[in-house]
């Protein structure tokens, strides 16, 4: 059984493709053989957070074209056994992209033994989002706690509704998943950002994850090592918290609320 | 060739399809002496309203298929009564040989009421007779609902930016945040009814207000919205 999952957020740099890296990453942790599909096409850059830029040799444009295997184009990541990669391509523009296309590598995918494809959307409604979304079996909407990604997401989850093969032939709803990025509880709290109430309210949905605000996640980016691998910090943490309940597990919400500060830290201004 | 620098023309005419209406004579009889009489009588009532006034003649109440002769009579008589014979109305083959021969067109679709025109007329707008339409999905950002001929009723949230409509009544049970439109083809007897409003817009019959100027205590309250003439009314329910 092959779960396809769609890591979405229709606005651009709230973390999509950094949530993308982890959530393959954990879940391939725990055993699971994964796939993540980078469907920026153009803009491709899954590769560069995923640290495996300079293995890209075919890319999903070629597999789908027919110009190589799909076993040819997968990278297989240097640190987790059954993790593979499969980079966009940097040359060619969304419309390389067809339905038909994108189907049959599910479908090599499937025969292949995945148990789960983690498609990272492009920002935007457009065909490239379109093709991300429409043979999902689940959603992650990723959203920052501000008013634009807030209304951009209650679009995307609209068309998750409607314009999904799901949706199509009546086959159950795709299940959401609402994940929030750059949290500060901190700015929570001082009434500056939204809370995880507050998002949770305007689109009606349980949250999957609540990832907080972190200098770690820039580092790891730059470093090619997915932020959930740094054991060290609370981002890391709060991905796994969000795999485990992906995965079906009950998992209290971390990092939501201000840290309490200590006595001493009270009295020295810790 | 003494074309205009400015105006080089690539048609001598233009062909353009209007509607206009047109009078139809009926012939009871085709002595034209009795036609004229009529005609007469019945344009001196209202003498400017029949001045060269396009007309039609159906022939198809005449008992025999009258000569090319004879309807070149009647089309004399007409003139003379202040009207002009442009065509005749669609009768089948012999109708067809004297437009030939009298080389005037002839007129299909007219449909002349074959009863005597009811009193009232323009029945009023269908009431919406269907069951309502229910939507239990939330209502996103981008997406549209409508009730055709019916009220909407909405279990769920209606999210800023996205759109409510109903030809009857819109009653929402979730937050509603996004627009509502009742009565939107025109029946001025639609109402909005709310939960928790916090609508940026809301319009029945076409008459709308969007949030600013909507009374800023109905923010989040049970809200109904309904149409006083012209003016759009809100009131918290149960109140």
């Amino acid at each position: 059984m092959t779960e396809i999952i769609v890591v979405t957020s229709g606005k651009g740099g709230v973390g999509k493709t950094t949530t993308s890296a982890s959530l393959a990453c954990g879940l391939a942790r725990r055993g699971k053989k994964v796939a993540v599909i980078d469907f920026d096409i153009g803009l491709r850059n899954l590769d560069l957070i995923m640290g495996c830029e300079r293995r890209v040799v075919y890319d999903f444009v070629n597999v789908i074209q027919g110009e190589c295997t799909l076993k040819q184009a997968l990278i297989k990541d240097k640190r987790l056994e059954t993790l593979y990669v499969l980079a966009a391509s940097q040359t060619r523009d969304k419309d390389a992209l067809s339905s038909e296309g994108v189907r049959r590598v599910f479908d090599d995918l499937t025969a292949d033994g995945f148990e789960y494809i983690v498609c990272d959307s492009p920002a935007g409604i457009e065909k490239g989002a379109h093709l991300a979304m429409y043979f999902a079996d689940r959603a992650v909407v990723v959203v920052n706690p501000e008013v634009s990604s807030v209304r951009d997401s209650d679009r995307i989850l609209g068309l998750l509704s409607a314009k999904t093969l799901r949706a199509e032939q009546g086959n159950g709803q795709v299940k959401e998943h609402l994940l929030l990025t750059r949290y500060s509880p901190k700015r929570v709290a001082t009434g500056e950002m939204m809370s995880v109430g507050d998002v949770k309210e305007i689109l009606g949905l349980d949250v999957v994850g609540v990832v907080p605000e972190s200098v770690d996640v820039l580092a790891a980016s730059n470093a090619g090592i997915p932020v959930i691998l740094n054991e060290n910090s609370d981002v890391s943490r709060a991905y796994e918290d969000a795999v485990a309940r992906l995965l079906g597990e009950t998992v209290p919400l971390r990092f939501v609320d201000e840290p309490k500060k200590g006595f001493f830290a009270r009295m020295f201004g810790g | 060739m003494n074309k205009t620098a400015d105006a080089p023309r690539e048609h001598a005419v233009e062909i353009r399809f209007g509607q206009v209406g047109l009078v139809q004579v009926r012939l009871h009889t085709i002595d034209p002496g009795s036609i004229l009489d009529e005609l007469t009588g019945r344009t001196a009532t209202a003498p400017h309203f029949f001045e060269r006034t396009a007309v039609c003649l159906d022939l198809s109440t005449l008992t025999k298929p009258p000569s090319v002769e004879e309807i070149r009579a009647v089309v004399e008589v007409v003139r003379r009564a202040g009207m002009l014979s442009v065509g005749l109305a669609q009768g089948g083959a012999s109708v067809e040989a004297l437009a030939n021969a009298l080389e005037m067109p002839v007129f299909t679709h007219i449909r002349a009421p074959s009863k005597p025109v009811p009193v009232v007329q323009a029945a009023p707008a269908p009431e919406p007779t269907l069951p309502a339409l229910m939507q239990h999905q939330p209502v996103r950002s981008g997406q549209r609902v409508y009730a055709r001929n019916r009220d909407l009723i909405v279990m769920a949230t209606v999210a800023a930016g996205a759109e409510v409509m109903a030809d009857g009544c819109v009653h929402i049970y979730g937050p509603l945040r996004g627009r509502v439109m009742a009565g939107v083809h025109g029946d001025t007897e639609a109402r909005v009814f709310c939960q928790t409003f916090n609508a940026e817009l809301v319009s029945i019959a076409g008459v709308f207000r969007v949030f600013e100027t909507i009374p800023a205590d109905l923010a989040g309250m049970p809200v109904q919205a309904w149409l006083a003439g012209e003016d759009l009314r809100f009131a918290k329910i149960g109140e």
